[in-house]
């Protein structure tokens, strides 16, 4: 039995050998470097993401903590960023006193992170009992104020004279001059 | 005048089977194509995810350093702020004590309280009132006291005190 291929035939095959190479090169050499490459991305998407849900985890830990602590010390940094006016201070402690003077608030020194100003006072008091009383409100003050040594009690008739001074923290950690921080 | 039985082929640019070989082939390179198509996107949708969630995981490492920072920051704030407190404290008991500590027989004119010192200036009707009464209680606190004292008139002294602490002495 003779076997004829016609030319069509040669043609036809020939053609199908071509896109057949063509089909294998493309797969091979494209569609599965490709895929690959969309495994290799899907994974680092995965590991990335389970990273990124980690780390919010704990900036949402951190921010709570530092919003409870926000909220448990609101007063205290409030205090600190305060600008002390002595005005203001003596119209609310002068109550304590039969009469309260402060001297202008200097740039005294550093304490580590808070720029310490200084305030001299001279008072009269009817008893120490005033004194006491000013001890206990000016830790309740708008600013962080501390009284400081030497203090001096004297007589005068029949009213106590006292002078003292105080010192003024406030946080400057932004390294704020003393004529921003310090309404004179 | 015809020539042949049989009707004539019509003649075709492209034969029967080419058309087939060519669909098939088509649908194969489309899916390909489709595929390949499919891949890109979607890794480059992935790319882009990951830059994006790069970023983000950069800006919430910054932000937790921030926070860190506000943290130790109120911390120290608030370890400042009650070691001011305390000492506003004990300086009201130690005034108090002062002044509970001096009877009612001695009148004080002045008193000067220094970190480590206290000067008292009163008036004492004896000597002897002031060593059981006040003095007894100012050594008890003081390493080091010093009296002098001045005769007044009406037979009362005046008397200075001067009280030191040794620092030294205190830390051991």
């Amino acid at each position: 039995m003779k076997f004829h291929i016609s030319r069509q035939m040669i043609y036809i095959l020939a053609l199908a050998v071509v896109c057949l190479i063509i089909v294998f090169v493309f797969a091979f050499a494209v569609l599965i470097p490709s895929g690959k490459e969309y495994r290799l991305a899907r994974m680092e998407a995965k590991k990335v993401s389970y990273q990124v849900d980690v780390i919010q985890a704990e900036y949402d830990n951190v921010y709570e903590k530092l919003k409870a602590l926000q909220a448990d010390n609101r007063h205290i940094i409030g205090a600190y960023k305060t600008i002390f006016n002595p005005d203001r201070f003596k119209k609310m402690y002068e109550k304590h006193f039969e009469s309260f003077t402060l001297s202008e608030l200097s740039t005294h020194s550093r304490d580590g992170e808070f720029a310490v100003y200084e305030v001299n006072t001279s008072s009269l008091i009817q008893s120490p009992q005033g004194f006491y009383d000013f001890l206990d409100a000016v830790n309740k003050s708008d600013n962080i104020t501390g009284i400081n040594f030497p203090i001096h009690f004297e007589r005068d008739a029949n009213l106590i004279k006292s002078s003292f001074t105080m010192h003024v923290y406030i946080a400057d950690q932004k390294s704020k001059t003393a004529e921003t921080q310090v309404e004179q | 005048m015809r020539y042949s039985f049989i009707k004539p082929r019509q003649k075709r640019l492209v034969s029967a089977e080419f058309q087939l070989l060519f669909f098939f082939f088509s649908i194969t390179v489309g899916m390909l194509f489709a595929s390949y198509s499919y891949l890109k996107i979607k890794t480059i949708m992935y790319e882009s995810n990951v830059e994006t969630l790069l970023a983000k995981e950069e800006t919430l490492r910054q932000n937790i350093v921030d926070m860190h920072e506000k943290i130790a920051f109120i911390e120290i704030e608030k370890q400042h702020s009650e070691g001011i407190y305390t000492a506003n404290t004990v300086l009201k008991e130690s005034i108090h004590n002062l002044f509970d500590l001096v009877p009612e027989k001695i009148t004080l004119s002045q008193a000067l309280l220094k970190e480590d010192e206290l000067v008292l200036y009163g008036v004492t009707p004896s000597k002897e009132v002031y060593e059981y009464l006040l003095l007894a209680p100012l050594r008890s606190i003081f390493h080091r006291s010093y009296t002098s004292y001045y005769a007044m008139p009406n037979g009362w002294y005046s008397f200075v005190s001067k009280n030191y602490l040794d620092r030294e002495l205190a830390v051991q």
